[in-house]
């Protein structure tokens, strides 16, 4: 076991002393580490050990990304709190926060354990993952998170466990979840705000039993197993997981709304003559904006009409011409061909 | 028939020409019958036969022609060569045309029409001006797909903090007086389109599509009823809530909607006291007869004949009047629990309003609506509407800037109009609008379009005026109406919404902004020196 004072009468290790100085101990087969930090940044991320031992540190007053890129076979102890980032990108490295932990924790997080025995701040667990080939990240918070938390989450699994947040309205912020399309968040308390892409539901068998197995481990690690019966009190948790893709895209298609919300025979049912039909360019009956009618004092039946009309809507009975409405679309062919003007085309 | 003297009108003078191919017509008739300005016929021709035979008789062939009339010409819309199956028809614009001159030269009367000016398609200043101060490093970027927007803006007076008449007691907030009604609505207005002006169906499929936004959407998006009165239908149903009711100088159709009041059990989303439109400004409504159905007579109260309305308010005399009387009555309809807002023509003395109606000593202004040249109407003297108005971009400027400098921006909520999405990106002119200071915008235009309109910039149809419109959307003629889907244009209403909404995330995002970024004109830059000066906006090259 080594012990590191970043803080030596006044003389600050800087962030690239101190963490030079870790890597030349683990190249010589160094395995503890007790640090007693003065905010430099990243401790006990990208590294691996160079025996066949894990990797320990315990570290007091740390800067930004403790454990950021933290590997296999790492454990980080933070006494007391720890600012942002902590186990950005986690890879596999097991981080206790013994305090609060800052915004951003756990970002883009994809493997590992991450505990923090207090709050974190806002977009904690944003951009979460999980690499199918291994184990899912966890980010288990004994209180609450500030707002956008999993925000983009792809993978991986959260417990917020709401712990003395009663009053909150939300135990995950405002707009929590924006864009999250994977991975589950447990959650016990109030929640609001929720993006609409998540859908919030009751816990099943398998996470209460995922539930109970992880509980009693974070609880240890944060050294307060006494709240294990009130935290496993399953009436308060729910978990919120993207809504199925095909359930985004749904929407009431209009003409429904139109069929169940709107007016009985529309809105202007009382004051028009309107069954809804929709016409076409070119139609019969009622639609036809002209129509041809016969006089019969000029007609000297040479059948030019009758011949030439595109829709057979003319025939010939006793001598007169007739036309049919349901099969005439006012073209006025039959008043054009006629060579002595006995059709008149009218305004319907 | 063919002109045989030279002061007779020729086909050449007519706006276009109809193309006609023989040998491709099977003589259908669907052209003909599809037409509704009657503007083609089918005719027979006689023509020479070409065999050479001792009794070589004339042949007569049907074909289909144009007619050549000042009342019955082609306006160009191009529903000949939509129900053609075999692409035998169309309409050509013809550059030499002189319609415009041979109707004043025979009429002795000014030339009418409607959609919109012609003139003005080129040099459009808000397609000078780009977003140009992108987030990247400087604060924080957002996802515009992901993130959550806010997209709202306040309509009603909004009182500056100290005249709040609020008093605090033990902690909390009350209301010493009642406060101005103000409502958090969607930035994008449908614009006041009149029972009479459009279909029927297309006023009801505009009414579905805000209803629809609404309660499925969650949209708060808000529809002006236009002039022309209001089914006692929707009065007295939920969804008279999302609607804001105009009252113009011709005062159509608030007989039912007064005879309604005791009977509705919501208030209406605001009043839009009309005095002007960007289209034709200092001309007051024009519906011709031609439009004025039977149901138009009964809503507004007249019989079938041309309705025009007044050029402006016959009891309002000044500004300070306009506020006192018009503001007051409309604020007391109902019971000063609905915001009251003004629409006026951009003009060169729009500031002079602005700067009145700022002062408003009873806060009872709850919104300025300025309308610019590029407006579409249903009808107009061309006159008018090629060569009155004032554009919009400076103008709405101009009353923002005018209130920064009195400390009161955003008191009273101002809203533009006037051409938006005339080169094809709505949501982008929004933004600009509401970047240089409007707190929100409203469109009829887009509406039309959204329908199925066939009109363009360049002189296509723009028949509005007729009552002949092709598309069912500007008529009341019951054949016309009816080609009208209004449940496929409610959807297609609401889908371009969502649509402009993604569009205007996708414009707040990169600015930076989760709320709307009304007067953020440090967003925008231009290209062009004289919009820079003139717009106060950032100059790059």
């Amino acid at each position: 076991m080594i012990k590191i004072k970043a803080l030596n009468n006044n003389n600050r290790m800087s962030t690239q002393e101190l963490l030079q100085t870790i890597y030349d101990r683990i190249e010589e087969g160094e395995t503890e580490f007790e640090i007693e930090a003065c905010g430099q940044h990243d401790i006990g991320g990208a590294i691996w050990s160079k025996v066949d031992k894990p990797l320990s540190f315990r570290i007091k007053n740390p800067g930004q990304r403790v454990g950021a890129m933290g590997m296999d076979g790492v454990k980080i102890v933070v006494e007391g709190s720890a600012p942002a980032d902590i186990g950005w990108l986690n890879s596999g490295a097991q981080i206790v926060v013994k305090g609060d932990a800052g915004d951003t924790a756990a970002h883009c997080a994809a493997g590992g354990k991450i505990y923090v025995s207090g709050r974190v701040g806002t977009r904690s667990g944003a951009l979460m993952k999980h690499d199918p080939k291994f184990e899912p990240p966890q980010f288990w918070v004994l209180k609450n998170t500030g707002s956008f938390s999993f925000e983009f989450m792809g993978g991986g699994i959260a417990v917020i466990c709401g712990y003395g947040c009663d009053e909150s309205e939300s135990v995950l912020g405002n707009r929590s979840c924006v864009g999250m399309v994977g991975g589950t968040v447990y959650v016990r308390g109030n929640v609001s705000g929720l993006a609409s892409c998540v859908q919030q539901v009751k816990l099943d068998k398998f996470d209460k039993d995922f539930l109970k197995s992880g509980m009693v481990e974070f609880l240890k690690e944060i050294e307060k197993p006494e709240l294990e019966g009130e935290l496993l009190e399953f009436s308060n948790w729910t978990k919120i997981i993207p809504l199925p893709k095909e359930q985004k895209e749904q929407k009431l298609p209009v003409a429904e709304f139109k069929k169940t919300e709107w007016f009985e025979g529309g809105l202007f049912g009382d004051l028009v003559e309107d069954n809804g039909e929709v016409f076409k360019l070119a139609q019969t009956g009622e639609a036809r904006l002209r129509k041809p009618v016969w006089n019969p004092e000029k007609c000297i039946g040479c059948d030019l009409c009758f011949n030439n009309c595109p829709n057979r809507a003319i025939t010939k009975e006793d001598l007169k011409y007739v036309c049919a409405d349901n099969k005439c679309i006012g073209c006025g062919i039959c008043a054009a061909v006629c060579p002595r003007n006995a059709w008149d085309m009218i305004n319907a | 028939m063919a002109a045989v003297k030279i002061n007779e009108l020729h086909k050449n003078d007519l706006p276009w020409i109809i193309e006609y191919d023989e040998s491709k017509c099977i003589q259908c008739g669907k052209c003909v019958a599809a037409c509704s300005f009657n503007a083609i016929k089918p005719e027979v021709e006689t023509r020479k036969s070409n065999s050479i035979t001792s009794k070589n008789k004339p042949e007569k062939v049907l074909v289909i022609k144009q007619n050549i009339s000042l009342e019955n010409y082609c306006h160009g819309c191009g529903m000949c060569a939509n129900v053609c199956p075999n692409g035998a028809i169309r309409a050509i614009r013809n550059k030499d045309d002189k319609y415009s001159v041979a109707y004043r030269a025979n009429k002795a009367d000014s030339f009418k029409k409607g959609g919109r000016s012609n003139l003005n398609t080129e040099g459009r200043t808000l397609d000078k001006i780009k977003i140009g101060r992108i987030s990247q490093m400087t604060d924080p970027s957002l996802d515009a797909t992901r993130h959550t927007f806010e997209l709202k803006t306040p309509f009603g007076r909004v009182l500056s903090p100290e005249k709040l008449n609020l008093e605090s007691r033990e902690g909390k907030l009350f209301e010493t007086k009642t406060l101005p009604p103000n409502r958090w609505i969607y930035p994008v207005i449908f614009g006041d389109m009149s029972i009479g002006a459009v279909s029927w169906r297309m006023w009801e499929a505009m009414a579905i599509a805000t209803a629809y936004l609404n309660e499925v959407m969650g949209i708060p998006i808000r529809m002006c009823t236009g002039e022309g009165g209001i089914p006692t239908r929707l009065l007295k149903s939920r969804y008279v809530k999302y609607m804001i009711l105009q009252i113009a100088s011709g005062h159509f159709g608030w007989n039912r909607i007064i005879k309604s009041m005791p009977e509705m059990t919501e208030d209406p989303a605001g009043i839009l006291i009309k005095i002007g439109q960007g289209a034709k400004p200092g001309d007051g409504g024009l519906l011709l007869a031609s439009k004025v159905a039977r149901y138009v007579q009964e809503i507004r109260g007249v019989p079938k004949a041309d309705l025009l309305s007044p050029p402006t308010h016959q009891g309002l005399y000044s500004i300070e009047e306009s506020v006192q009387k018009m503001f007051l009555s409309m604020n007391a309809a109902f019971k000063f629990k609905v915001p009251v807002a003004i629409k006026v023509a951009a003009s060169a003395t729009s500031v002079s309003v602005y700067n009145n109606l700022l002062r408003d000593p009873y806060n009872i202004v709850g919104g300025f609506f300025i309308d610019g040249l590029a407006a579409g109407t249903g009808a107009a003297h061309e006159i008018s509407l090629n060569h009155t108005g004032h554009p919009i971009t400076s103008k709405l400027r101009d009353c923002y800037l005018a209130a920064v400098h009195q400390g009161r921006q955003g008191e009273i909520p101002l809203f533009a109009g006037g051409g938006l999405g005339q080169t094809g990106s709505f949501a982008a002119d929004a933004f600009k609008l509401i970047c240089l200071g409007a707190n929100g915008v409203f469109t009829g235009r887009m509406l039309m379009e959204i329908a199925g309109c066939v009109g363009s910039d360049t002189g296509k149809c723009n028949a509005c005026n007729t009552g002949l419109c092709p598309a069912g959307i500007a008529t009341q003629d019951s054949c016309l109406a009816k080609r009208l889907d209004v449940d496929k244009v409610a959807q297609n209403l609401v889908n371009y919404i969502l649509a402009t909404d993604i569009e205007l995330k996708k414009l707040m995002a990169p600015v930076g902004c989760s709320t709307l970024p009304i007067g953020r004109s440090d967003a925008l830059i231009t290209v062009d020196k004289h919009i820079s000066n003139r717009l106060d906006i950032q100059y790059s090259c």
